[in-house]
């Protein structure tokens, strides 16, 4: 596997203003009761006057030890070439574990394909024409860093090796490739 | 925070249901027609977004003739080739079936919501006929004409010119109108900030994170991340901008100008001013200076609850970083009727620290005529415009100037709320019709218990829109405007630091019978009479003679759809004069401190900026000083009531949009714990909201980001018509608790109230 597509989310630069979802939605088709990606605007926690905000993207962590792929009983989710995880629809018989077994609760049944579906950084779409994703484009604010981790010159490399940055549940051992850079207000640890 | 109720499945699938049931039998709705594939213009299109009045450079494709991306155009820097939520969704208000394609006559009794369809001849003769007769018999000053201010409100105006009335208003008064008027007192003309380029921020509650301007937004994001700028926020609630800030003060609503001139007063008092840019470029200043005197941070504490400590060190933080530092000032919200102070004061603090045409402060627009006359050479294409020759002058004088204190407002559009005295009370003369184009008053203006008596009490009211708005339910003909996806618009000047050009163009073909609004009031001109006032044949015969017929010009505006011109320029930034006059051998000499000082020149009587004004003396007794005056908000045993902008949503106009209704359909009602729990209300319950003028249910939301003594909701919600049938009945309707109250001065109509609240 040559590359490691991750994205960073700079919870700093991040205003909640959901055009990234939009976006999302827009390019993928995604129908309407279900999401490949939000960002949910928590809180505020603390004590008055030091409130803040947790900006939280919800999407597929593409995880290195993905238990969607380990639980899959048809081969339907797999880790392509790529390094993405991903779905052939085609294989997909619907059971469901792999919406039960995602630790970050992000797959879901498409109702209008009725198979699983999930977030995969565009790749079908704008990846395919050597563009970033819809996502990533369309950050208002810069929040969104996407690339290539394996190439040192890549800003998603620079930045994940000089900047604090902390992945979701790691201890459960799945190595998540969504880094977020840690919000200067509230202390989230990294 | 931000309730985003993305719906179950199940509950999606009956909503959806019930839509599509309501709207095949509204008559004219998208979902009469048969849905055949969009068909794309060209494979991407460069254009311009409508779904706020920022207005930003878009750039669209048609993906599988079922849907449209559409993200920023990479040719505008500060625009970043982004687009926001609403901008992104633009599409789904394409293709939505409750979307109006065909002309309607209203058959019932007004706002019963009983309508047929009829053909645009049958729309145009009923206005026409009806226009025609009001005039013959009460004048044609008799009817108002309304627009949103934007790329296609000159032509409902220019009908308006045309039939004959003065009486013609945008929407400045009820939400831009206070900083404009404000400026042009002080500079005679609009200014613009450069956050950007800015160290320190002082923000009154502009909510730039969540009302998003996007070059305004992406400046200050990266101000904030990439020069270490440093944001104090002011605002009685913890918005995003809050929550961004280096600094968050919960100052009581409608305080902010004594704050201000707190300020002010420590720069002054403490000589921290530019003292040689007052002298050089400034009048007014001993006057404002003698009444800043009094206005000590330890009073301001006692008015506005910031600690007068903070106040005196962020002014002494803030002159530290100038010129390069910049106060705020603002966009909508008139926290209270001394909205024109407030602005002024705000204007105040920027000019005594002499941030004007300086990096990171303030500066006036650059368009191609006065750049090129800097460079010394014809650098940017200046634009022409169609001469219409002996368009009649209206002798009756508008229903807003019967105050010549508002003088100024006039001009930009008018006291828009005016159109309901005049309506009402006659007030200055009976108003017997109005027509409006995208326009949404009984959203946008307060009292609306009041727009809906004037829209029943009017002879004849027309609306042009996409849906059939709050407004439009009252109306006897709704014309239905293409959406921005659909239309060719004249090109528009979007001149920055540099002049820059970009124009609007259609993505897709026309949908349905709907027509852009040129169109529409072109042929309403013609079937009304006047057709000798519209000569232009179509929108491209107007782009033509507005880039002299020089076609090559016209092709590379359209391709790319923005283009600039030019290197910035700040008239007082040496680093910047120097990079213009070395690209530039013609260029205008410069002053020996080798700047464009000198050059800088002002529309106001003076030719200076104007601390304080004898034209605003002479227009309002009393006012030409900038000053403090107590006001009364409400009552002690009331609560505040405040509203905002949200990220996903445009006040009036957004929230049926199927996408965006998605994200967000109804507004929470922000409580602070302590008040919530005197009262026995949790997050959740059913609350009732009352104020001098209305009553409003809503949903509490228990939460530390607000005052104790304020209550919060997002604006835009609540609607109470049945066609828009995503955003109607949910949640509260700001504008329906706001009581009818006019600034003095800018005319602005006035967004705090008291209210009391109760659980249900």
């Amino acid at each position: 596997m040559s590359k490691r597509y991750v994205m960073v989310h700079d919870e700093n630069r991040c205003i909640g203003c959901q055009a990234c979802s939009v976006a999302c939605r827009s390019e993928n088709g995604t129908p309407e009761s279900v999401s490949r990606l939000q960002v949910r605007v928590e809180g505020p926690f603390g004590d008055a006057p030091h409130l803040h905000f947790k900006y939280n993207r919800v999407s597929c962590q593409q995880c290195e030890n993905a238990p969607c792929v380990t639980v899959c009983p048809t081969g339907a989710a797999y880790v392509g070439d790529d390094g993405l995880v991903s779905i052939k629809a085609d294989k997909c018989v619907g059971c469901m574990y792999c919406v039960a077994a995602c630790p970050y609760k992000v797959r879901f049944m498409n109702p209008e394909t009725k198979a699983a579906d999930k977030c995969n950084f565009c790749k079908d779409t704008r990846l395919a024409r050597g563009e970033l994703p819809a996502c990533v484009t369309v950050c208002p604010t810069d929040a969104l860093i996407f690339g290539d981790a394996n190439d040192p010159q890549s800003d998603v490399a620079k930045l994940i090796n000089t900047k604090a940055t902390y992945q979701e549940k790691t201890h459960l051992g799945t190595q998540p490739r969504v880094y977020r850079i840690p919000t200067k207000r509230g202390g989230i640890q990294s | 925070m931000i309730e985003l109720d993305r719906r179950t499945f199940i509950k999606g699938a009956g909503a959806g249901g019930a839509t599509c049931a309501l709207a095949t039998l509204l008559p004219g709705s998208l979902a009469a027609l048969e849905q055949q594939p969009l068909k794309a213009v060209g494979k991407e299109v460069a254009s311009i977004c409508e779904m706020c009045s920022t207005r930003c450079p878009i750039s669209a494709r048609v993906v599988d003739g079922k849907n449209v991306f559409i993200g920023g155009n990479k040719e505008a820097k500060s625009f970043g080739g982004k687009v926001c939520a609403r901008g992104g969704a633009g599409h789904s208000l394409l293709y939505d079936p409750q979307r109006i394609v065909n002309p309607l006559r209203r058959v019932g009794e007004r706002g019963e919501g009983k309508w047929e369809e009829i053909t645009w001849k049958q729309a145009y003769q009923t206005i026409a006929k009806s226009l025609n007769d009001i005039k013959a018999k009460h004048g044609a000053e008799a009817v108002a004409f309304s627009s949103k201010s934007g790329s296609l409100s000159g032509h409902l105006f220019h009908l308006g010119k045309a039939f004959g009335s003065p009486n013609s208003f945008t929407h400045a008064s009820t939400c831009p109108g206070g900083y404009v008027i404000a400026a042009k007192a002080i500079f005679g003309t609009k200014v613009k900030r450069d956050l950007g380029n800015s160290k320190y921020i002082i923000n009154f509650g502009h909510n730039l994170y969540e009302g998003i301007n996007m070059s305004e937004t992406r400046g200050m994001m990266k101000a904030q991340m990439e020069k270490n700028a440093k944001l104090v926020v002011f605002e009685p609630r913890f918005s995003v901008v809050a929550d961004k800030a280096d600094e968050w003060f919960a100052i009581r609503p409608g305080t902010d100008l004594a704050v201000a001139l707190a300020l002010c007063h420590v720069l002054i008092e403490d000589n921290l001013y530019d003292r040689e840019f007052i002298e050089q470029h400034v009048v007014g200043f001993e006057a404002f200076a003698e009444e800043v005197k009094a206005y000590t941070p330890e009073w301001a504490e006692g008015v506005s609850d910031v600690p007068a400590k903070d106040i005196r060190r962020i002014a002494h933080e803030y002159a530290a970083h100038a010129p390069h530092a910049v106060v705020d000032f603002g966009h909508r919200a008139t926290f209270t009727p001394e909205e024109f102070d407030m602005r002024r004061a705000l204007f105040a603090a920027n000019v005594l620290i002499g941030n004007i045409e300086r990096k990171g402060g303030l500066y006036l627009g650059k368009k191609a005529k006065t750049y090129n006359k800097f460079a010394g050479d014809k650098v940017a294409p200046t634009l022409g415009k169609p001469g219409v020759e002996g368009l009649p002058k209206p002798t009756a004088k508008r229903i807003d100037q019967v105050d010549e204190q508002y003088a100024m407002m006039w001009s930009s559009g008018g006291i828009y709320q005016t159109i309901l005295d005049a309506t009402l009370e006659a007030k200055p003369y009976q108003l017997k019709a109005w027509v409006m184009s995208r326009t949404n008053p009984m959203q946008t203006m307060t009292d609306r218990a009041r727009v809906v008596e004037s829209l029943k009490k009017l002879d004849f009211v027309v609306c042009c829109d996409v849906y059939i708005s709050e407004t439009a339910a009252y109306a006897d003909i709704i014309l239905p405007e293409s959406t921005y996806l659909e239309r060719d618009e004249e090109i528009a000047d979007k001149s920055g630091k540099n002049p820059a050009y970009y124009v609007r163009q259609r993505v897709v073909e026309t949908i349905g019978q709907t027509k852009p609004s040129w169109q529409i009031f072109k042929e309403l001109g013609e079937e009304m009479g006047l057709g000798q006032f519209f000569p232009w044949e179509n929108m491209e015969s107007l782009q033509l003679l507005q880039v002299n017929r020089d076609v090559t010009l016209w092709n590379t505006i359209k391709e790319k759809g923005y283009v600039s011109y030019g290197k910035p320029l700040m008239l007082r930034e040496p680093s910047m004069v120097a990079a213009f006059t070395a690209k530039y051998p013609n260029a205008k000499p410069t002053d020996e401190d080798g700047t464009y000082a000198s050059a800088m020149s002002f529309k106001t009587p003076s030719g200076k900026i104007e601390l304080s004004s004898d034209k605003v003396e002479k227009m309002a007794t009393g006012r030409g000083v900038i000053k403090y005056r107590p006001v009364q908000l409400k009552q002690a045993d009331e609560l505040y009531f405040i509203q905002g902008k949200v990220a996903v949503h445009t006040n009036g106009a957004t929230h049926n949009i199927p996408m965006l209704a998605n994200l967000m359909s109804d507004n929470g009602v922000w409580i602070h714990p302590l008040t919530a729990g005197k009262l026995g209300i949790s997050s959740g319950d059913k609350i009732r909201l009352s104020s001098s003028v209305g009553s409003e249910e809503g949903t509490a939301l228990v939460t530390p980001g607000i005052r104790q003594d304020t209550v919060f909701a997002y604006m835009g919600f609540g609607s109470k018509n049945k066609e828009l049938a995503r955003a109607t009945g949910k949640g509260i309707h700001c504008g329906n608790l706001l009581p009818h109250q006019t600034a003095p001065v800018c005319g602005m109509n006035i967004h705090t109230t008291g209210i009391t609240l109760a659980k249900i």
